[in-house]
């Protein structure tokens, strides 16, 4: 059985290229909105690596990110965050709340796929 | 089916121009500041936050053709989402988000319809995010000057002469991806 990716965005088309991208590599893909939404899918289906976006309505990538952490079944789940952001203090920002690393949007499928593979193995 | 916004008329005093070109784009929440540009086969989305009074303008083109599907598209959603975020840094709402689009003509013929791709991209995109496209002027064979009031959503548009420059750039649209605007797309960080 394949690995489980979960896509936390506010995008439907991102999600949508997301889902495309990893289904076609063999994953199964959970999708979230926003990061409550996300924290609800990460309860339901305890996935192997977590790609999220940061800047979304209700709650943002870093509030899901440290709100997981303090969860300890998801202490040691990778976490991406991808994004169109690139500063260097908006990713300390995000190593500092737990985040396992950064893409900057928009991606290279296979770039992305390589990263998430390494995280899941 | 295309609006009819207002012709385009001098710069009130107190107003400052601000000019998108083409792979850029602009969020504004200054009073006082007007976004201009002009477009051939590219696309103008105008958004704007009417509560918050915070709006922006991008400017894109797809790169190369249909047939590279989800390489063009990434692009057009990146430009998509760089104007949307810069407006929900400057306290605009995503829910009361509203939108015109502008552009998307063919301007050389004998060139394929980049126009109506991009044109068409645009409205799908708006479509399935959700925010209301309330105007448009998509579409015909002349070049556009468009001028975005990012307060309160008010465009005015004039249908231009398709110029030696529109041309020369309409002719170099490269067949290969866009450079995107942030030298950092793309890349990998594990911390």
């Amino acid at each position: 059985m394949g690995k489980t990716v979960l896509t936390i965005d506010d995008s439907r088309m991102m999600r949508e290229m997301l889902l495309m991208v990893l289904q076609g590599a063999g994953f199964n893909v959970v999708q979230a909105e926003d990061g409550k939404q996300g924290l609800d899918a990460l309860s339901r289906t305890n996935p192997d690596v977590i790609i999220t976006d940061i800047n979304m309505p209700v709650m943002d990538g870093y509030g899901f990110i440290e709100n997981a952490r303090m969860d300890a079944r998801y202490r040691s789940t990778p976490i991406l965050v991808l994004s169109t952001e690139s500063s260097p203090e908006k990713k300390q920002r995000a190593r500092q709340a737990g985040a396992t690393g950064w893409i900057v949007k928009p991606f290279q499928a296979e770039s992305l796929l390589e990263v998430v593979r390494r995280v899941s193995a | 089916m295309t609006t009819s916004p207002s012709p385009i008329a001098p710069p009130a005093p107190r107003e400052r121009m601000l000019h998108v070109v083409q792979g850029e784009y602009a969020v504004v929440s200054e009073p006082g500041v007007v976004l201009t540009t002009i477009l051939g086969s590219c696309v103008a989305t105008c958004m704007w936050d009417p509560v918050a009074e915070v709006g922006g303008m991008n400017h894109f083109l797809l790169p190369g053709d249909a047939s590279n599907g989800g390489e063009s598209l990434k692009y057009g959603v990146n430009s998509m989402e760089l104007l949307i975020n810069g407006m929900l840094q400057r306290g605009a709402v995503r829910r009361r988000m509203q939108a015109k689009l502008f552009g998307g003509a063919r301007v050389v013929p004998g060139l394929s319809d980049v126009g109506a791709q991009n044109a068409a991209f645009a409205l799908d995109f708006l479509r399935l995010e959700c925010i209301p496209c309330v105007g448009q002027s998509l579409g015909g064979d002349q070049a556009r000057r468009i001028r975005f009031w990012p307060a309160t959503g008010r465009v005015a548009q004039m249908l231009v002469e398709t110029t030696e420059t529109i041309l020369e750039v309409e002719r170099k649209r490269p067949a290969a991806a866009i450079r995107p605007q942030d030298p950092a797309a793309g890349s990998v960080e594990l911390f």
